[in-house]
């Protein structure tokens, strides 16, 4: 795995000298499954930890907002593997000090907790559907966590000048609202940049677009997302800010203990 | 232009006449395909009456669609394998037709339950999943199915009733006029489950759609049956062809050219002026009726028929031209009424007999001076045989002799009549619902009453709660203060300050928009500017954190004990609110248990509690309930009858125990949803009728001063049409018949056709008695041709409302009875009273001479 990163890091290095390198590296990928992998290390694995604060912004069919602010912690037990994961509310007021408690397993259900100070309660919240919205946004959960890609089927459809374009099927149809959908993946990133999903008609119902990206501690980083419904045309913003990478936070950071009492330090 | 020239002109140019009519009607005729149907009650209010604003606000701020409702009716139990089966596969169905709004379908198989689950280590889950999927395969699951709705407040007895007997399923569609398409498409779909379940698709907007295809066979059918109504009973009474052509000419004529005006200038044709038709040919032809029974009177073989028609229509214009006016007036009355519909219907029928009346002046006389002398000859038989004694003439004399002997009885009858007609009138209980505008064995009102039987109810009123709080002028000025210490230039601080100056004086300032632009600034601001900006945004922070009203749990315990004193009325058959959405989720975030089912202590538990319902399947539901800035909110009232006197009595029990129990300050409550605005343009009705009439019944009592130059035949001519009016309201008191639109518009129709038969027995009373010198006499001559010619108008435009009856929609049947019986009395009404009174007057004089 570290082998993967490492050659990624260098490819990016070469790739801000010259363009014509660009083409040399970039030698087109045919193995799906590689690519898959690459997409998902390169959007939800990147460093060994990391701390970003988000900012979601609802936006209903009227043009109304809401607003959500919230501050993730991250840290991989190991790439491409299980993830701790921490999601700390701070807008809006009311329900400030509200806390996600995640440990993201590949082989396995994930646990999911949640602190809500208010009512001074920690629930566990149950495995099963993943694809509930993320409070309120065209989030869901999994789109937050990362979709495990055993769920899925890949083929690689088409290869672009810049782009592996995918098709997935779910390996469990009941369990999503889509029968399949469609991502082009940036072929020197390897983040996804569009992913269309379809109803079992092959009309499109949903929509996600990455809107910014930046270079962050050397990972190409998301800054701005976008989830639209088709249906209707409301959508959910996600920016990101303060990015940081490979900050060394400890395991016991990810304990419950960080619900009621957030690890202020990490946070800053 | 007088009118013995435009008479000249006619006689002498008929063509210019007839190539006139024909470029009209053939003009409007062109324009009858552009016909727009509207069958909205909603358009019974104008677009800009505040109900109807607040209603469509309503709709706007709580994502409120119009609903077909799809109901599954078991007899037994619906909670079986098979049943549960039809309502996912149709559901999956449904979500495939175009035009319906997915993400807001209400059905077992989309919507969410919320549960706790428990660990194998006995640690307690929450839990967001479908509620069903896929359908249980065996009974035991459907019996857990069951067991899961009965917690779910939301659901239950919405989407499933009560009595376990009926699912239902909400279609929301994204314009009220695909209903009828969509139910079609459901209506087939239902046929291809095998089910031993009975499927029923009801809501307004199937109804209103339904109606609207059941007028235009209304108007294609009732109108043309009209017409040939009509057309049998002339050749009835004349048996000349040629001759009783040109009155249906004149009718076709009137008919043709008003519905083109009205489609060709725009207007939509609403169950008020689909009617025009049928009102308009009856009415159109009785002065042609007058004319050629006058005719058929006067002329003699070998007279020269110019001539004839000449000295006919000196004779009759002036009572022609007064008749039309006081019946157009009539009707023109109806403009002064705040319902758009009912306005257009008076308008265009107003215009329609003074267009009836021109024609019959210029078209009738130019007609018959082009008889030939073969058609004109065939006219002697007519004139004897309507001479000869039928039974109607024989009937005619004796009611005549009865009323002039036994006037005192007549008067005392009269009297006691009246009397009895204003306790009746005393007793005229208001109420009005449209899906009651459909026969009772329709399929719409048999679902309608099926599903209310099992389910909380199918018609809606929506209680709006509102927080008037604004910022306090301090906050404001401070906040404005801290902006003006801003250095920062930026794309950013330019949409922070338009912001302000578009929004400083709107009801809400410190709103998210707010926020989102202080906090978008904070990233390009100057490091200078970090504190006063972390000041601002803290300040905005606060007020839009204070401004949430609906968090605030003393606001919802006070609306949730509203919405319980509201069951125990047992008016309303559900509420639901956001304090249901909010104890749900508390319950199922502690204990699971009855106990919890609580609103928690404090605004911030509300918000976390809220911010939990959003992380299921449709986190949309809430916003059914309240508004996103926590500032409004939504009670939905499920009601089982939409009758308005039910909605009434809803609406002002709220209004009692809201001054029993105030509402915290600054929260204010209104009324919105279809039920609701049925009793606001019901109210405007009421009130405008009285207006319209009392109005026209002053001009017309004016114009009828001015008629006879006196005031006694004035009062006189007011009297048939004051009792006949007032007699059949009086009915309709008794009988129990429920003041509705159609009753209401008829009080018009009553005033402008009545006046006809005073105005022509008044006028021929005075010249007979000029003629012959004595009263007595000319009484007695009036019940022979004048009282008939009385007579057959009466029942022609009876016979031609008739059709009527054979409708399948409740409001043009009312219409039908009541004008027949209108006709009838106001005839019988003018022949007996005028001729008692008159009588009564004379005598009385006489005794004061001798």
């Amino acid at each position: 795995m570290t082998f993967i990163k490492n050659v990624r890091n260098a490819l990016i290095i070469l790739s801000s000298l010259t363009l014509f390198q660009i083409t040399v590296f970039a030698s087109d990928l045919t193995d799906v499954t590689n690519i898959v992998n690459k997409a998902n290390m390169a959007s939800y694995y990147s460093g060994e930890d990391g701390r970003a604060q988000a900012r979601m912004i609802i936006v209903d069919t009227q043009g109304n907002k809401q607003m959500r602010q919230f501050t993730i912690l991250r840290k991989d037990q190991e790439d491409l593997g299980n993830q701790y994961m921490l999601v700390f509310f701070s807008r809006p007021t009311d329900v400030k000090g509200t806390v996600f408690r995640v440990t993201k397993k590949v082989n396995n259900d994930d646990d999911r907790w949640l602190y809500l100070p208010a009512l001074d309660l920690v629930k566990r919240i149950s495995a099963g559907d993943k694809r509930t919205s993320f409070v309120g946004s065209h989030f869901y959960y999994e789109d937050v966590s990362g979709r495990n890609p055993q769920e899925d089927t890949f083929t690689l459809v088409n290869t672009t000048h810049d782009s592996y374009i995918l098709s997935a099927k779910p390996k469990k149809p009941d369990t999503v609202e889509f029968a399949h959908y469609k991502i082009v993946i940036n072929k020197q990133t390897f983040i996804p940049m569009e992913v269309n999903y379809y109803n079992a008609q092959g009309d499109e119902i949903r929509k996600m677009e990455v809107l910014k990206t930046k270079e962050v501690d050397g990972f190409t980083t998301v800054l701005h997302s976008k989830i639209t419904q088709i249906s209707d045309g409301s959508y959910t913003e996600m920016q990101f800010r303060k990015v940081k990478y490979n900050l060394g936070i400890p395991n016991s950071v990810f304990s419950e203990r960080s619900l009621r009492t957030p690890p202020k330090s990490w946070l800053k | 232009m007088p009118y013995t020239r435009i008479l000249q002109l006619a006689i002498t140019k008929p063509k210019w006449v007839y190539t006139i009519v024909s470029v009209l009607a053939l003009v409007s005729l062109l324009m009858m395909p552009l016909i727009q149907i509207d069958t909205d009650p909603e358009n019974m209010l104008s677009k800009d009456a505040p109900a109807r604003v607040f209603h469509n606000q309503t709709k706007t701020d709580f994502f409120m669609q119009d609903m077909i409702v799809v109901g599954l009716v078991s007899k037994t139990n619906i909670f079986t394998p098979q049943t549960l089966k039809a309502i996912e596969t149709l559901t999956t169905k449904i979500l495939t037709i175009d035009g319906v709004i997915d993400e807001d379908l209400l059905s077992l198989s989309v919507v969410d339950n919320i549960t706790q689950e428990v660990s194998e280590t006995g640690e307690k889950s929450i839990r967001f999943q479908y509620l069903m999927k896929k359908a249980p395969s065996t009974d035991h699951a459907s019996n857990d199915l069951q067991d899961a709705i009965k917690r779910l407040p939301m659901l239950n007895n919405t989407l499933v009733s009560g009595d376990n007997k009926a699912i239902a399923i909400y279609v929301p569609i994204k314009s009220k006029d695909m209903s009828y398409d969509i139910a079609q498409q459901i209506r087939a779909y239902t046929s291809n489950i095998s089910t031993d379940a009975d499927f029923h698709i009801t809501g307004l907007p199937v109804a209103e759609d339904q109606f609207g295809y059941e007028m235009f066979v209304q108007m294609g059918v009732a109108a043309p049956l009209a017409g040939l109504a009509i057309f049998v009973l002339l050749w009835y009474f004349f048996r000349n062809l040629p001759l009783i052509i040109a009155p249906m000419i004149v009718a076709m004529a009137t008919v043709v050219i008003i519905m083109g005006s009205l489609i060709g200038l725009g207007f939509t044709v609403h169950i008020m002026s689909s009617m025009i038709a049928i009102f308009l040919m009856p009415i159109a032809v009785v002065d042609s009726v007058h004319i050629l029974s006058e005719f058929a009177d006067r002329f003699k073989q070998g007279d020269d028929a110019k001539n004839t028609v000449k000295k006919v229509m000196s004779h009759l214009y002036t009572p022609m031209l007064f008749t039309s006016i006081t019946s157009a007036v009539g009707f023109y009355s109806l403009m002064l009424t705040p319902i758009p519909p009912v306005k257009i219907f008076g308008a265009f029928i107003g215009t329609g007999i003074l267009l009836a009346f021109t024609l019959t002046i210029t078209f009738i006389p130019a007609y018959i001076s082009r008889m030939t002398p073969q058609a004109l000859g065939r006219l002697q038989q007519a004139v004897q045989r309507m001479e000869a004694k039928g039974k109607l003439a024989l009937v005619l004399e004796k009611l005549g002799g009865f009323s002039v002997s036994n006037s005192k009885f007549i008067m005392i009858g009269f009297v006691v009549a009246f009397a009895l007609s204003i306790q009746g009138i005393s007793k005229i209980e208001i109420n009005d619902n449209p899906v009651n505008w459909f026969k009772a064995n329709h399929e719409i009102r048999v679902a309608d009453k099926v599903l209310n039987s099992h389910f909380a109810g199918t018609y809606d009123a929506w209680l709006v709660f509102k927080s008037n709080n604004k910022a306090s002028d301090e906050t404001l000025l401070a906040f404005n203060q801290l902006v003006g210490q801003l250095s920062t230039q930026s794309q950013e601080l330019n949409s922070l300050k338009s912001y302000i100056e578009q929004s400083t004086h709107s009801m809400s300032f410190f709103t998210q928009e707010l926020i989102v632009l202080l906090d978008d600034l904070s990233f390009s601001a100057l490091e200078s500017d970090e504190e006063t900006l972390e000041t601002l945004i803290q300040l905005a922070d606060k007020e839009f954190n204070n401004s949430k009203a609906f968090l605030n749990p003393e606001l919802l315990t006070w609306m949730d004990e509203l919405q319980s004193a509201l069951i125990a009325t047992g008016m309303v058959g559900k509420v639901n609110g956001l304090p249901d959405i909010v104890k749900t989720v508390n319950r199922e975030l502690r204990s699971g248990e009855q106990s919890d089912f609580i609103i928690p202590s404090s605004s911030n538990a509300v918000a976390q509690t809220l911010l939990q319902y959003q992380s299921s399947h449709r986190p949309q539901d809430l916003w059914h309930f309240v508004t996103k800035n926590y500032q409004q909110s939504l009670l939905w009232l499920q009601m089982t009858s939409g009758d308005n006197q039910h909605t009434t009595k809803v609406v002002e029990w709220v209004d009692g125990y809201v001054s029993k129990h105030p509402l915290p300050d600054g929260i204010t409550y209104d009324w919105a949803g279809k039920s609701y605005l049925n009793i606001v343009w019901q109210d405007a009705m009421v009130s405008g009728m009285v207006d319209s009439l009392m109005s026209s019944f002053v001009i017309v009592f004016l114009m009828m001063v001015l008629l006879f130059r006196s005031i006694k035949y004035g009062v006189l001519a007011m009297l048939p049409l004051t009792f006949t009016i007032t007699m059949i309201y009086g009915l309709i008191g008794w009988v129990g018949k429920a003041y509705d639109m159609p009753i209401a518009v008829l009080s018009a129709l009553t005033l402008g056709l009545s006046i006809d038969f005073a105005i022509h027995f008044l006028q021929r009373v005075r010249e007979l008695e000029k003629e012959t010198q004595s009263l007595t006499t000319a009484l007695s001559l009036m019940f022979n041709e004048p009282a008939r010619a009385i007579s057959r108008n009466a029942i022609v435009v009876a016979i031609g409302f008739t059709p009527l009856l054979l409708s399948p929609l409740m409001p043009y049947i009312t219409v039908g009875v009541f004008l027949a019986s209108i006709m009838a009395l106001s005839a019988i009404v003018t022949l007996v009273l005028l001729p008692a009174l008159m009588t009564t007057f004379s005598a009385n004089k006489a005794t004061a001479v001798s």
